[in-house]
C-alpha cells in the first residue's frame, strides 16, 4: 500500500476528486439515457490534468484531445458549463454543439482529431510569441497520437522556431484498445530530443513530484521560450469511452488499487467523505438545474443565408500588370503595413521568394512576419490555423496545388469546423493559397486541378482565381473576411496580364458581386450558347471564343465565377434561359465536378428545358509530355468538336 | 475597280443619334494605306477614330464640324482614283439618315461600329446566296441564321429551349425588390398587367421575328382621299382593307401556335389597336374581307366612338384573327410590334418619310406558326397593293394651290387643280374651290 504524500495539498485533491466525480456523473447520465454520443473519461489520470492545466496562468492558453473534461475543468473550473455542454443545452459551454470533445472557453480549446490539434496549437503559441506577451501553451495528446504525422512536423517546427509550446504526452499504455507494444516502435522520450526538445518525465502516481515537476516544465517554457515535451505516465481506470474494454481485469484492479485517490479514500476516509459528499451536492444541484434547461435552437446555429449575385454589370478594366506582380504588389503592402499579416509557405524567404514568385522581397520587408517552413502541409495549414484563432491574418502558400491534400484534416476538420462547433465564439480567419492547373509539363503530380475537391466545405470560400479581375482588389475582400479562405491561383495565369485578352467584338463585364462574376458575351447580339469556366481555364476559353463562333455558328456568352464554393446559379440561369444551351469546361476531371453541381443547382431551378455539355480533363494523371497534357486538359479541337456534337 | 470600305457614322452611346466630325486626316481622292486614320467623330462623351481597313483612295460625303446622323455614310474608300467624285457630296444629316434607312429597310438593330466576324457557314451561305458582306454592317457577329434572317429564310439552328409543361401558361415575371431609396415604386395596372400577359404568350419563347418593308406612297392620297370621308391622308383604311383580303390567302398569318398544333381561324376579323387614354384595346371588324373601304372607315370611325364613351361590346373585342398597329400619327418611322396573344403576327405602320414619301410596314411573326419566307411574300404582296393606289403616269410634284396652298394631295374634288397665270404673270395652279368657291 502506498504512502500518501503529505505535500499534495488537499486543494489539489478536492480537485482531483471533483474531475472524477463529474466524469462519473456523466457515465451515470450516460447508462440513465439522458447524454447523448460519447465521453471519454480520464478517471485515473486527473493529477496530469491539474499538474498542467491547473498551473498555467489564465493568458496561457490549452489545446486538448477526446479525453478532455480534465483539462477543462483543471483550467476553467467551469463544471457547470461542461455538465450543461455534455447534456445538451444551450448555457453548455458549447451550446451543446460540440459536448464532450470540442470544447472552447477562455483560451481551451479542443478537439477530437488525434494529433490535428499540435500544429494549431503550435500556431497558437507562435502568436503569442509574435505579440510577445509571455504566454506559453500545452498541447495534450495521448501516447496512442505518437503515431500522426503531424506530431512530428510540427516537433521539428516548434524546436526550430523556438515556439513557446509544451506538448505533454499522457501515456496510458493504450491507444483506444491497443496495447502500446503493438503499434509503439522505439523511445518515446527520445523522439522529442531527436528534435531537440527538451524531454521531461513523471507520473500521476506521485502527483506532488508530477506538479513541482510540470512546473519546472512550465517555467522553462516560459522564461526560455521554447518547446518541451513532458511524458506523464498514468492509467485510465475506467474503459476507453463507456463500455469498451478488454484489457486484463487483474492489470486494471491493480492500477486501481495504485490509483493516488483511492488510496487517499482509504487512508483519510472521513476527510474523502466530506469532499465526495460537498462535490456530490455541487453536482447534483448542477444537473437538476441544467435538465430543466432547454436546447439550443436550430435558427440559432444555423441560419440559411442565400446569397443573390448582382444584376449590375460594369465594363472589366484591364491593367497591364501581371498577374504574379499585382499578388506581390497587394503581399508587400499588407506585410509592411498590416500586423497581423502572416505569410508562412515553403522556399518563401527571398531572394527565391517562392516557387513562383509571389511572395518576392517579403521576408526583406518584414522577416518576422515571414516563415518559409519545412515541407510540412499539415504543419503550415495547421500553424496558419493557430495564428487565425489567435487574431493574426495567415497567408498559408501551399507550394503546388497536388499538395494541399496533406492539408486537407486541417481544412475540413479545423479551419471548417471550429466556428460553428464552438457555438461561434472563436473565427478562423485563415487563407491558404495554392497555385493549380496544367499546361507547364510539371506532370502527374503537379498538375492537378483539385478544386472539385475544395468546394462544398462548410464555412469555407474557395475562390478560383481568374486574369479578368484585379487581384489586389480580390485579395482586399479576402483579406476582410472573418472565415476560412482558399484561393486556387493558376501557374499559367501568373504570367498573364489583366483582361488584356478579351477577343473583338466581344464585351467583358463583371458584377458587383463582393467577389464579382465576369462574363464575355457578344458585343451587340444576343447570345445563343452559354459557357461556364473558371480560373486557369476561364483564360483559356476565351482564347477559343472566336474560334467557336466560326466553327459552330453559335454565339458564346462566358461566365466565369470566381468563387465557386457559392456558384452564381441564378446569373448562369438567366443566360441560359435565354441560349438553351449550356457548356460547362472543367479543368478538374469530370465525375463528381463542379460542373455537375452547377447543374444540379440549375435543374431545381429552372422551368425551361435546356441541352447541357460538360466538357472536363480525362480521368488519368495529367502527362508531362506535351502532346497527350494537351489532350488530357480539354483543349480548342476537343471545345469544339464536343460543342458541335452536342448542339448542332 | 471597287469600293473597299464604306465609313458610316457610328452608334457609340445609345443617346447620341449624331455625332460631329472633328478630323478628316485627308482629302477626298488622295491616296491612303491600310491603318491610316481617315476620320474622327466626337460624341457627348468621347472621340472615336476610324482607320482605313485598306488601302485605296478616298472620298469624303461629309463636312468637318458638321453633325451626321449614326448611320449615314460619311467615308467611301475606292481602289482606284478615279471612282472617287472629285467634288465631295455635301448632304444635310437628315438626307443622308434616310437614305441609309432605305438599305436598311429589312433589317433588325445593327449597333456596331466595328468589324464584323461572320462564321464559316454564314459565309458559305453568303457565297451561295451570292450577296454582298455589306448588308451586314453594324453587325457583330454574323452567324447563318442571321443570313437566314435576311434572306426571310426559316432559321435552322435547332431550338432547344422548352418552356416546362407545367408552367406553360404560368407567365408570372420574378419580382424583383425595389430600393427605394433609388426608385420611386409604381404599382401595375390591372390593364398593363393584361397587356404584359398579352404579350408574353407569344414573345416569351423567344421565336418571334420582325420583317420590315418600304412602301412607296407617292402622291397616293390623292387617289385615296377620294374614298375617304373623315381618315383623310391614313393608311390604316387601305391597309385593313387589303391586309384582310391577303389574310385568306395566307391562312398561317391567320391562326396562332396552340401548343402541340396550330389554330386557322375560318373568319377573318383584323382588328386595330387603340391607345387614347383608357388604355391599350385592339378593336375588331367581323368579316373585314368582305367589307369595303368606306365601310372599314366607317366602322373604325364607329368602333374609336365606343371606345372613347366606353360602350364597346364584347364582340368588339374578342376572336380578332389579326392586328393592325398604326404609330403613323406619332411621327414613328420604324418599330417592332408585337404579337397578341392568338395571333400569329402583327403589322405595324410607321409615319410616312415625307422627303421620301415612303412608309415601313413591319409584320412580327411566331416562328412556330409560320415562316420568314411566306411572311416575306405577304409583305411583298401588301406592299405592291398599296402602292397600285397611287395615280397611275406622272403627277407633277408640288402642285399646290397658288390662293390656299393647299397640295394637290390634299384635294378632295376629284377634279383636280388648274393650271393658271397669277396677277403677277407667272405660271401657278388654283384649286376647285379657290377658282368655283364653296
Ligand atoms: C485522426 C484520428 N484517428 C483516429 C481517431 C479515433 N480515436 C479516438 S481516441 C483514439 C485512441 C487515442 O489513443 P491515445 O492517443 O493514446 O489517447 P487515449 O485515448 O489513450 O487517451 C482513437 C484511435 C481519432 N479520434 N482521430
Amino acid at each position: 500500500m502506498l504512502k500518501i504524500q503529505s505535500e499534495v495539498n488537499h486543494k489539489t485533491i478536492k480537485e482531483a476528486l471533483r474531475i472524477r466525480k463529474v466524469e462519473e456523473k456523466f457515465l451515470e447520465l450516460f447508462s440513465l439515457g439522458k447524454l447523448n454520443g460519447t465521453v471519454h473519461t480520464c478517471v485515473g489520470q486527473e493529477f496530469s490534468a491539474i499538474a498542467f492545466a491547473g498551473q498555467l496562468k489564465k493568458k496561457d492558453f490549452i489545446f486538448s484531445n477526446h479525453r478532455c473534461h480534465g483539462h477543462y475543468i483543471a483550467f476553467t473550473g467551469d463544471v457547470r458549463g461542461l455538465l450543461a455542454e455534455l447534456l445538451g443545452k444551450a448555457t453548455g459551454t458549447c451550446g451543446g454543439i460540440g459536448s464532450s470533445q470540442h470544447l472552447c472557453h477562455n483560451n481551451f480549446y479542443s478537439n477530437g482529431i488525434q494529433g490535428g490539434i499540435v500544429p494549431v496549437a503550435a500556431g497558437y503559441a507562435l502568436g503569442n510569441k509574435l505579440k510577445d506577451n509571455g504566454a506559453i501553451g500545452v498541447v495534450f495528446i495521448g501516447d496512442g497520437t505518437l503515431g500522426e504525422g503531424a506530431l512530428y512536423e510540427t516537433m521539428n517546427i516548434i524546436s526550430k522556431w523556438e515556439i513557446p509550446l509544451m506538448i505533454v504526452c499522457e501515456n496510458n499504455f493504450y491507444a483506444q484498445s491497443t496495447p502500446q507494444n503493438v503499434n509503439l516502435a522505439g523511445d518515446i522520450n527520445a523522439r522529442a530530443e531527436a528534435f531537440g526538445i527538451k524531454a521531461f518525465k513523471g507520473d500521476t502516481w506521485d502527483p506532488s513530484l508530477l506538479m513541482s515537476k510540470a512546473q519546472e516544465a512550465i517555467n522553462y517554457v516560459r522564461e526560455e521560450s521554447k518547446p518541451a515535451f513532458f511524458l506523464v505516465e498514468t492509467y485510465r481506470l475506467n474503459a476507453h469511452s463507456k463500455g469498451d474494454d478488454d484489457r486484463d481485469e487483474e492489470e486494471v484492479n491493480n492500477y486501481k488499487d495504485k490509483d493516488f485517490l483511492n488510496v487517499f479514500r482509504k487512508e483519510s476516509p472521513s476527510y474523502y467523505q466530506i469532499y465526495n459528499d460537498a462535490i456530490d451536492v455541487e453536482i447534483n444541484d448542477f444537473v437538476e438545474q441544467i435538465m430543466r434547461e432547454h436546447e439550443t435552437d436550430f435558427n440559432d446555429y444555423h441560419e440559411n443565408n442565400q446569397t443573390v449575385s448582382s444584376n449590375e454589370w460594369q465594363p472589366v478594366e484591364s491593367i497591364s500588370k501581371r498577374q504574379v506582380e499585382l499578388l506581390n504588389e497587394f503581399f508587400k503592402d499588407k506585410i509592411a503595413n498590416d500586423e497581423r499579416t502572416v505569410f508562412i509557405g515553403e522556399d518563401i524567404l527571398s531572394p527565391y521568394g517562392g516557387a513562383f514568385k509571389v511572395a518576392k522581397d517579403l521576408s526583406f520587408i518584414k522577416p518576422d512576419r515571414v516563415f518559409s517552413t519545412p515541407i510540412s502541409e499539415a504543419a503550415i495549414s495547421g500553424i496558419s490555423n493557430g495564428l487565425a484563432l489567435n487574431g493574426f491574418k495567415p497567408f498559408a502558400e501551399i507550394m503546388f496545388g497536388d499538395f494541399i491534400t496533406l492539408a486537407f484534416d486541417q481544412i475540413v476538420n479545423h479551419a471548417s469546423k471550429f466556428h460553428h462547433m464552438f457555438n461561434k465564439k472563436v473565427n478562423c480567419p485563415v487563407v491558404i493559397r495554392t497555385p493549380m492547373g496544367a499546361r507547364r509539363g510539371y506532370g502527374p503530380t503537379h498538375s492537378q486541378t483539385l478544386d472539385k475537391f475544395l468546394i462544398g466545405i462548410d464555412n469555407v470560400k474557395t475562390l478560383s482565381l481568374n486574369t479578368l479581375l484585379d487581384p489586389k482588389i480580390v485579395y482586399e475582400q479576402v483579406f476582410k473576411e472573418e472565415h476560412p479562405v482558399l484561393v486556387l491561383e493558376n501557374k499559367v495565369d501568373y504570367g498573364k496580364k489583366i483582361a488584356q485578352n478579351i477577343p473583338a467584338n466581344f464585351k467583358c463585364e463583371k458584377n458587383a458581386d463582393e467577389y464579382p462574376v465576369v462574363r464575355i458575351k457578344p458585343a451587340v447580339s444576343e447570345p445563343t450558347l452559354t459557357i461556364v469556366a473558371w480560373g486557369g481555364m476561364s483564360e483559356f476559353v476565351i482564347s477559343c471564343l472566336e474560334s467557336i463562333f466560326l466553327e459552330t455558328d453559335l454565339k458564346p456568352e462566358l461566365i466565369v465565377p470566381i468563387l465557386i464554393s457559392d456558384l452564381p446559379v441564378d446569373l448562369v440561369l438567366s443566360s441560359v434561359e435565354e441560349t438553351g444551351r449550356l457548356v460547362i469546361i472543367e479543368e478538374g476531371s469530370q465525375y463528381g465536378g463542379i460542373g455537375g453541381e452547377l447543374l444540379a443547382s440549375l435543374a431545381e431551378k429552372s422551368e425551361v428545358a435546356f441541352k447541357v455539355k460538360r466538357i472536363a480533363a480525362h480521368p488519368v494523371p495529367i502527362p508531362a509530355v506535351k502532346s497527350l497534357e494537351n489532350i488530357v486538359i480539354p483543349d480548342k479541337i476537343r471545345i469544339i468538336k464536343e460543342i458541335k456534337e452536342s448542339f448542332i | 475597280m471597287a469600293l473597299v470600305q464604306e465609313i458610316a457614322v457610328p452608334l457609340i452611346a445609345v443617346n447620341d443619334t449624331t455625332l460631329t466630325i472633328v478630323e478628316m486626316n485627308f482629302s477626298s481622292g488622295q491616296q491612303v494605306r491600310k491603318g491610316d486614320t481617315v476620320i474622327t467623330f466626337e460624341t457627348s462623351k468621347t472621340t472615336y477614330a476610324v482607320e482605313a481597313e485598306a488601302e485605296g483612295y478616298i472620298e469624303y460625303l461629309c463636312e468637318l464640324n458638321k453633325d451626321y446622323e449614326v448611320n449615314d455614310i460619311v467615308v467611301k474608300i475606292f481602289s482606284s482614283v478615279e471612282e472617287v467624285k472629285t467634288t465631295p457630296t455635301k448632304k444635310a444629316s437628315i438626307n443622308g439618315s434616310a437614305a441609309k434607312k432605305q438599305v436598311a429597310a429589312a433589317k433588325t438593330e445593327r449597333q456596331w461600329s466595328g468589324e464584323t466576324v461572320f462564321s464559316h457557314k454564314a459565309l458559305e451561305l453568303i457565297e451561295q446566296k451570292q450577296l454582298n458582306k455589306e448588308v451586314f454592317h453594324g453587325y457583330d457577329f454574323v452567324g447563318k441564321d442571321d443570313v437566314n434572317i435576311y434572306l426571310g429564310l426559316p432559321i435552322e439552328t435547332k431550338q432547344v429551349k422548352q418552356k416546362g409543361l407545367a408552367k406553360a401558361h404560368d407567365n408570372q415575371p420574378k419580382v424583383i425588390a425595389v430600393d427605394t431609396a433609388k426608385a420611386a415604386q409604381q404599382k401595375l395596372s390591372s390593364n398593363k398587367k393584361r397587356e404584359i400577359s398579352y404579350l408574353s404568350d407569344v414573345q416569351a419563347p423567344g421565336l418571334t421575328s420582325t420583317l420590315y418593308t418600304a412602301v412607296e406612297v407617292d402622291n397616293i392620297f390623292v387617289n385615296l382621299n377620294q374614298s375617304l370621308k373623315t381618315l383623310k391622308n391614313s393608311l390604316l383604311p387601305i391597309v385593313i382593307y387589303e391586309t384582310g383580303r391577303l389574310l385568306k390567302k395566307y391562312p398561317s398569318l391567320n391562326g396562332y401556335f396552340a401548343g402541340d398544333s396550330i389554330a386557322i381561324f375560318n373568319d377573318v376579323k383584323v382588328g386595330f389597336a387603340i391607345d387614347i387614354e383608357k388604355g391599350l384595346k385592339v378593336l375588331g371588324l367581323e368579316q373585314t374581307n368582305k367589307l369595303t373601304v368606306p365601310e372599314i372607315e366607317e366602322r373604325i370611325l364607329s368602333l374609336s366612338n365606343d371606345y372613347i364613351d366606353d360602350k364597346l361590346k364584347i364582340e368588339d373585342l374578342s376572336d380578332i384573327t389579326f392586328t393592325i398597329t398604326d404609330l403613323s400619327g406619332l411621327d414613328v418611322t420604324f418599330f417592332k410590334p408585337l404579337v397578341n396573344m392568338q395571333n400569329s403576327a402583327i403589322l405595324g405602320i410607321g409615319a410616312i418619310d415625307t422627303k421620301l414619301q415612303r412608309c415601313t410596314l413591319a409584320l412580327t411573326f411566331d416562328h412556330r406558326v409560320t415562316e420568314g419566307k411566306l411572311v416575306g411574300e405577304f409583305l411583298t404582296e401588301l406592299k405592291k397593293r398599296i402602292e397600285s393606289y397611287r395615280p397611275k403616269g406622272i403627277v407633277p410634284k408640288n402642285v399646290t394651290c397658288f390662293k390656299c396652298l393647299k397640295d394637290l394631295a390634299e384635294d378632295t374634288s376629284g377634279i383636280g387643280f388648274v393650271k393658271c397665270i397669277t396677277p403677277q404673270g407667272e405660271e401657278a395652279y388654283i384649286c376647285q374651290s379657290c377658282i368655283a368657291g364653296f
